[in-house]
């Protein structure tokens, strides 16, 4: 497989995310608002894999989500996890989640699919609901600790401050984005495109589609855990909302508003998303009729998404310049 | 020329001097934080226009004029967190009232307590002032226990003969909070709780629950639901005729705006629990609502003078300890008495509650309304607080 320079891990989009993860803090208001763009942009770059290079449209984010906010925060809180321990706690959780319900689900296709993960959206709510002594129910789940950065009991980074653990999420949002650029980049990922763009090829040539989606399930809860994790981290709390429907829906909208099939996209679709509800909410308490205008308009007017707006703008820009007569050349002809 | 020179430089040196003994004084501001948009929007609002004119109306404090700046949760208590720590961090935020969700109002007391600041709030959860409770976290709204016994009680007492309740409740802390306090007061007064429906958090259809209430044949059917979960439910009761088989008590209501809404067809003759009521003869609600009237134009409901009064609270605190140091106010909140929308209030030192005031009013028939918030007769008020010695709340 040739790597060119836009296929390359290390190459294209990485280095652009990169520049905008440091600029990030330095632009916007606040660190933590910075913060809570990486986390959700996490959270829909893992959505991306399943709906932009799967094609597996899942309310169930959202309980990979939840489901990985409350595993960090109940083995720091419980059983004293440290910082990567729950993490990883997260990680595995939401993994587990996303093949349970990613097992169920892709028995069915099409709107049976979304029904089927709509339904265990549902479900791991009311659990969450119920199960109030371990999740706070309503209340959410209090005082969750930001742990240190340690590693084999050496303290790396104190994280308390804003800062410092923008710089961590920052870190770590990096590595996933090259991991997940690797996995798309790599022949596991080129077959979920194939199973995307024509599943019954895909399988008529001999690949277990069930098995390749319910991996990329695998991979994108693993994600959204950690995302959930980092989450409850940021805030200190870990609330009910994160497990609700609504939290798959505004996962899911960032992915399409970003641009599917786009990590950079996550990162784009996540920013714009966060920022925009909170400028506007600034502004004016109705803002969500201003953000379902802009909403509408990018699904009419940008059906790729923003950052497939802005490939194309820029190939325009790229074309204009090629098509543009070589003034040396009319020279040439007139004499 | 030299000493026009040395006299503008005086002049400069004495201007610098006053500007910077201006400056020395404390400014202060209260951060309100009103669910403006999302779900709770249409409470958030009338918070907000509390929390303004309490400020609007302070005058100087500190020597300097107070600022008031509103952070809008969004309805989501993730976001409300977030913008309540970007506060602390960037703009050094100390004093901070509302949140309408519980869920909010506990993180963001953890948040303050952090910070060393003060957070006043009429939310609902009883462990803000129970089991979460902290230094910098005060509560104006009578807790589940004083809600129940400021209504059930009055009416047993009242009518001897309903010996039979029937109970609706939503399945969570809250609802079950209400439900245990209603068995205590059932067990001790003798009546017999002819049976329980629970419903989820979600629901909005109450046909079935309302089926079962019906067939136990209770006296009284006691919605322990709130917001619009309880006027739907209400509502519901009433097409069903159950208005006319048994008496109606929703022991938590939001007051003037849920009456306006649900109307005086489906109010009257129903009991409603409230934390406020508008004609309530006391001097300070007496200023109230002429302060309401004069610049909204409206009387003020339960967000609205919960927040005016918690705000003002904060406010009467920082002149009282003479500074911004946020446990120093903290303090002298402790154990402060005042003239309050209710009647006198007082801040329990031991678990930062507010005693004061609850009401068990009636549902009025359109024509005998005085005026168009007319909606009901003042049955009885009180107040009832569990004992310190019960409390759950340990604050180190």
């Amino acid at each position: 497989m040739n790597t060119t320079s836009k296929t390359s891990i290390y190459k294209g989009i990485t280095p652009a995310a990169l520049i905008a993860v440091i600029v990030m803090p330095m632009v916007l208001p606040s660190t933590t608002l910075a913060t809570e763009i990486l986390i959700f942009a996490l959270a829909a770059l893992g959505c991306n894999l399943l709906l932009g290079y799967t094609g597996l449209l899942s309310f169930g984010q959202g309980i990979f989500f939840g489901g990985g906010a409350y595993a960090a925060s109940l083995s720091m809180i419980h059983l004293n996890f440290g910082l990567l321990s729950a993490l990883l706690c997260a990680m595995i959780v939401g993994a587990l989640l996303a093949a349970l319900v990613g097992a169920l689900a892709i028995r069915r296709t099409g709107i049976y699919f979304v029904m089927l993960t709509l339904a265990f959206s549902q479900m791991a709510y009311f659990l969450a609901y119920t199960l109030s002594d371990w999740t706070g129910g309503d209340n959410g789940l209090l005082d969750v600790p930001r742990p240190a950065l340690e590693i084999f009991g050496i303290q790396l980074a104190d994280l308390t401050s804003s800062q410092a653990f923008y710089g961590f999420v920052a870190a770590l949002f990096m590595l996933i984005f090259i991991f997940a650029r690797r996995v798309i980049h790599s022949p596991f990922g080129s077959t979920l495109v194939a199973i995307r763009e024509n599943e019954g090829r895909a399988s008529a040539i001999g690949f277990s589609t069930s098995h390749f989606k319910l991996l990329a399930f695998v991979i994108s809860g693993a994600i959204t855990g950690i995302a959930g994790a980092l989450y409850a981290m940021l805030l200190n709390f870990a609330p009910l909302s994160n497990i609700e429907l609504m939290m798959s829906e505004n996962i899911l909208i960032m992915t399409i508003i970003g641009g599917t099939g786009s990590l950079l996209g996550s990162l784009l679709g996540a920013g714009t998303i966060v920022m925009l509800g909170d400028i506007l909410s600034s502004i004016w308490p109705r803002w969500m009729i201003i953000l379902g205008i802009a909403l509408i308009a990018v699904v009419l007017f940008m059906p790729a998404g923003l950052w497939g707006g802005i490939e194309s703008l820029m190939k325009r820009f790229r074309e204009s310049k090629t098509s543009e007569p070589d003034p040396k050349l009319q020279q040439e002809a007139k004499s | 020329m030299c000493f026009s020179k040395m006299k503008k430089l005086l002049s400069l040196a004495v201007l610098f001097s006053a500007s910077s003994a201006i400056c020395s004084a404390e400014e202060v501001t209260i951060y309100g934080v009103k669910s403006l948009s999302g779900s709770f929007a249409s409470y958030g609002k009338y918070a907000d226009m509390g929390s303004r004119l309490a400020v609007e109306n302070y005058g100087d404090l500190l020597g300097q004029p107070v600022k008031y700046s509103v952070i809008d949760t969004e309805g989501n208590a993730g976001k409300a967190v977030r913008k309540v720590q970007e506060a602390i961090r960037q703009q050094g935020a100390l004093f901070f009232d509302g949140a309408t969700l519980s869920s909010t109002a506990l993180a963001i007391g953890k948040e303050v307590d952090k910070a060393g600041g003060v957070f006043m709030t009429p939310a609902g959860a009883d462990e803000l002032t129970g089991s979460e409770c902290n230094n910098a976290t005060f509560r104006w709204s009578v807790p589940t226990y004083g809600a129940i016994h400021e209504t059930v009680e009055p009416l047993i007492k009242a009518h001897p003969d309903w010996k039979r309740w029937y109970t609706i409740t939503p399945q969570y802390v809250f609802g079950e909070a209400l439900l245990n306090n209603a068995k205590a007061v059932f067990k001790a007064e003798g009546i017999e709780h002819a049976g329980n429906s629970y419903h989820s958090l979600q629901e909005q259809e109450f046909s079935g629950y309302l089926t079962n209430a019906m067939a136990a044949k209770p006296d009284v059917l006691l919605l322990l639901n709130f917001g619009g979960q309880s006027s739907n439910a209400l509502r519901q009761a009433v097409n069903f005729g159950l208005k006319h088989q048994m008496k109606i008590l929703v022991a938590w209501s939001s007051g003037l705006d849920q009456l306006q809404e649900l109307g005086p067809q489906v109010a009257e003759g129903v009991y409603f629990g409230a934390q406020y009521w508008h004609t309530v003869d006391t001097p300070m609600n007496k200023e109230l609502v002429s302060n309401v009237q004069a610049a909204y134009n409206m009387n003020p409901n339960y967000p609205m003078a919960a927040d005016y009064i918690g705000t003002r609270i904060i406010l009467d605190a920082i002149a009282k300890a003479g500074t911004t140091d946020g446990k120093l106010v903290a303090q002298a909140m402790e154990n402060s008495r005042y003239q309050g929308p209710t009647g006198e209030e007082t801040v329990r030192a031991a678990d930062h509650q507010v005693l004061k005031n609850y009401y068990l009013l009636k549902g009025k028939a359109a024509s005998d309304m005085q005026d168009k918030d007319d909606y009901v007769d003042i049955i009885s008020s009180g107040q009832s607080f569990p004992d310190e010695s019960s409390l759950d709340c340990h604050r180190g």
